[in-house]
């Protein structure tokens, strides 16, 4: 399926956001908000798990429906899952385009990423104390 | 033992009325906070040392140790970039961008992906603002565009809109009509009166619209425009136009979609046509705390807000160019000091694999995604907690922090201090 993914602010994205390496902010970070009749037609549940990938990579997330979204619409609070995904071009105003990205999103078993996992994979090492 | 009027360390707004119970070097409770400020207090976890990485694992360090290597790394760069500074306090960013001026490095702050493309949208066409107290007093419209204060700014409704009874707005949540414009449903929206849902990519279309029905030219405007019915413009347009006092709060909704600084600079735009009739402002929404401290402080010193670059020994600004995102992007830079910001978890992953790429030094209280692309950290006090200093509000109201208790860790102002020297006697300047 197609969408253009939205970023921003959520409370529980912001409660945790000192703490990103604990599961809590994990299961915010890595949520891919959606229309229900989207997760109808992919035939998945909440919970189930997603890979949403962008002409930059592609990343596991975790589907739940979400009300306030119109179909090909998808959310997720800014961090290191949607930034997976985000184009850095600015187009000369130092901005990248944080709130339409264009991802394909199909279902899979495959296991969500860590935020350490993450930047493991952007050349880091996990500190793990 | 419990302090008052403790200043919140969170967000843009800056609550300057919370109630804080200290035990020795521990906070044990939070009253008047919301849930972002109470995590923030309560679930405070610091790194314990500094923390060095070889090869691929980690192993802890003195700070003395921290610091040499630090300034090492920054003396040997040849483009070196400063990066972060709102979670701190204008002390400590005022010696980052001394450091920067004696490097010649970038210094940048996190408006570069909040709202710079605001800031470039005032210096085109300037800034009808106002502090928040006048809005809490005299608004009887208010208007959150792209914004959605219930979960990004908590009490921002709470103390000085939607709930705020205020000194000619006796009765708050009667006489104050809220109009919330998105692409999505909202907690926010959810309170709004008026509730204008905008296509993607839409917002700089409904302002031009705005501001023709505003200018008398109702009969300009089509049946529908992203997605909006005229219907509903002609009425959000009057209830603007009859307001006494109104204010829009803008979010990062305007500066991150399509147009940018452009969407801003029409919403300033609106904002001047609608003071042809009545009186309005307009203001961001700042978010991450001390970020309006950050554009001040750089400003005072250099004349630019931010992506101040200092490589041709003068200041040089020019958003698209010296900003962080493309100076990584394009691999640019050879060396990046992180202060009080996140860019491993809030800048494109080309970005953060070019942090991982360069000696990466972060001065940070927590580990965060960043930490994991560093080569060092070193942990601080938090402002507001074990630190003091100054801040600004999101309106540019500067506040004055307190340290809630003597902790065991050092200020960003002193570890940034001592770089600060020991770069300055390397350079012989
Ligand atoms: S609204 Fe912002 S400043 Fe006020 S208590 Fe909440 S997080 Fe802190």
């Amino acid at each position: 399926m197609r969408a253009a993914l939205n970023t921003g602010r959520t409370i529980r994205q912001g409660s945790y956001v000192e703490r990103k390496n604990s599961p809590a902010y994990r299961e915010e970070a890595s949520s891919l908000h959606m229309n229900r009749v989207d997760m109808l037609e992919l035939e998945i549940e909440e919970g189930d798990h997603v890979c949403v990938r962008s002409d930059q990579g592609a990343v596991v997330m975790v589907a739940c429906p979400a009300e306030g979204l119109d179909r090909g619409e998808v959310f997720v609070c800014l961090g290191p899952f949607a930034n997976f995904l985000v184009d850095p071009e600015t187009h000369g105003t130092g901005m990248p385009d944080f709130k339409t990205t264009a991802v394909t999103i199909e279902p899979t078993t495959a296991p969500v990423p860590a935020v350490k996992d993450l930047m493991e994979q952007c050349g880091g090492s996990g500190y793990e104390g | 033992m419990k302090v008052e009027d403790v200043v919140c360390p969170f967000c843009g707004c800056l609550c300057d009325d919370l109630v804080v119970e200290v035990d020795q070097n521990r906070v044990i409770g939070v009253e008047n906070g919301c849930t972002l400020a109470n995590e923030k207090f309560m679930g405070d976890r610091r790194l314990e040392n500094p923390i060095r990485k070889e090869g691929r694992s980690w192993s802890d360090i003195t700070y003395d140790a921290a610091i040499r290597e630090a300034a090492d790394i920054l003396i040997d760069a040849d483009r070196p970039l400063l990066y972060g500074w709102s979670g701190t306090h204008g002390e400590a960013q005022s010696v980052g961008v001394h450091l920067a001026e004696l490097l010649g490095a970038v210094i940048d702050n996190t408006s570069t992906v909040c709202h710079g493309p605001s800031i470039m949208a005032i210096q085109e066409v300037g800034h009808p603002g106002c502090t928040l107290g006048q809005v809490k007093n005299r608004a009887d419209v208010i208007v959150y565009w792209g914004a959605n204060p219930i979960d990004a700014h908590p009490r921002h409704m709470s103390r000085y809109t939607t709930y705020a009874d205020g000194f000619f707005v006796k009765e708050a949540f009667k006489e104050r009509k809220v109009i919330v414009v998105d692409v999505r449903k909202t907690e926010s929206s959810a309170v709004a009166d008026e509730f204008i849902k905008v296509e993607r990519g839409g917002d700089y279309a409904i302002l031009s619209a705005l501001r023709a029905i505003v200018r008398g030219k109702r009969d300009l405007i089509p049946p529908k425009i992203a997605g909006v019915t005229r219907e509903q413009l002609f009425r959000v347009a009057d209830i603007c136009m009859q307001a006494k006092f109104g204010a829009i709060f803008f979010g990062l909704g305007l500066t991150m979609s399509p147009g940018k600084n452009k969407n801003v600079r029409n919403a300033i735009e609106l904002t001047e046509e609608l003071n042809r009739h009545t009186k309005f402002t307009i203001s961001p929404m700042r978010g991450h705390w001390n970020v309006y401290g950050s554009n001040e402080v750089f400003t005072w010193i250099t004349g630019y807000p931010y992506a101040v670059d200092f490589a041709r020994g003068i200041a040089f600004y020019n958003p698209g160019e010296t900003t962080s995102v493309d100076i990584l992007r394009r691999g640019e830079c050879d060396a990046c000091l992180v202060v009080a910001s996140d860019p491993g978890a809030h800048f494109p992953r080309a970005c953060a694999e070019h942090l991982a790429r360069i000696p990466t030094i972060q001065i940070d209280p927590h580990v965060n995604a960043t930490t994991h692309l560093a080569t060092l950290q070193i942990p601080v006090a938090v402002t507001g907690i074990d630190a003091e200093g100054t801040a600004y509000r999101m309106d540019g109201v500067p506040i004055r922090t307190r340290k809630l208790f003597d902790g065991t860790y050092p200020s960003d102002l002193e570890i940034l201090s001592k770089i600060y020297a020991r770069v300055k006697e390397a350079k012989g300047s």
